[in-house]
């Protein structure tokens, strides 16, 4: 039920902003759209908590994820111009190349999580995930060491310790 | 001229280097998944500063955050198109990769070469 309550508030807060003003029309129209979505596609959006954390581990995450905004910017940038870098040379020289890489998080949303900003920085790509070895499959346009330590310190140390706080 | 419009042109002109550099580099890189990656930049970097410039340009609480909701949907697009992109040409063989000296997915999906 609080599931579907957070839904229906998160959607129409949305339609709020889309609609661009506040007023009785748009909250009729809204709720409407809001309440049919809720419906059929509750559980896409939040998912069920089974153990209860106290309230202040929730406020702990919010921050964490409201400092990690700015650490994964500066990362995104500082590997984008590592990737211009690249377009700038007369023959580009670079070694692409898939290597795997190991992770550690168990938890689902961690793991997409996880795989989606890997993607997102510029110069890695994520290909797979392997259940049975844990492990990512990631095409990396410029493999500088293919040693596994130094593999994860490169790719995904920056971004794993950050997600595992958070989706734990 | 205030300082806020010279944020936001200052956001939104390095967005569009950033843009130009992508196309460059669509034009000059090897092949298919190199070319993905010059992708990610515009994605990543160009749209999201972008939409902050736009979102600081106008100034008005509604529709920024009607841009910044625009920013977060690029954010949250772009690595599922990209990632689909790649995985599929790779396992359907529309584009595999010949020179590649480390490739570990091609013994994960169990072929020789």
């Amino acid at each position: 039920m609080l599931q579907k309550i957070s839904a229906f508030v998160f959607l129409l807060i949305v339609w709020f902003i889309f609609a661009g003003k506040i007023s009785v029309d748009v909250l009729i129209i809204g709720s409407a759209a809001s309440l049919l979505v809720t419906l059929f596609f509750s559980d896409m959006l939040f998912r069920e908590v089974h153990r209860r954390l106290p309230w202040y581990h929730y406020l702990r995450k919010l921050a964490l994820i409201l400092l990690f905004i700015p650490v994964f910017f500066y990362e995104a940038v500082t590997a984008a111009l590592k990737v211009s870098k690249h377009v700038f040379e007369k023959n580009p020289s670079f070694n692409p190349g898939i290597v795997k890489v190991k992770t550690e998080l168990t938890d689902i949303t961690g793991l997409s999580l996880l795989a989606n900003l890997i993607t997102l920085t510029p110069g890695t790509l994520t290909l797979d995930y392997d259940r049975s070895e844990k492990a990512y499959y990631i095409h990396w346009i410029d493999v500088e060491t293919v040693e596994e330590a130094e593999l994860k310190k490169k790719i995904i140390a920056r971004f794993e310790r950050w997600v595992g706080v958070i989706f734990r | 001229m205030p300082i806020r419009l010279i944020i936001s042109y200052f956001l939104m002109g390095t967005g569009s280097a950033f843009a130009v550099v992508t196309v460059l580099g669509l034009l000059r890189f090897p092949d298919v998944y190199t070319r993905i990656h010059a992708g990610a930049v515009v994605l990543t970097i160009s749209a999201v500063l972008v939409t902050m410039g736009t979102a600081i340009y106008v100034w008005n609480f509604f529709l920024s955050a009607k841009i910044v909701l625009i920013g977060i949907f690029f954010l949250f697009s772009n690595p599922m198109a990209t990632h689909a992109i790649a995985r599929a040409s790779y396992k359907r063989q529309i584009a595999l990769p010949k020179e590649y000296e480390i490739d570990a997915y091609s013994d994960y999906l169990g072929r020789d070469d």
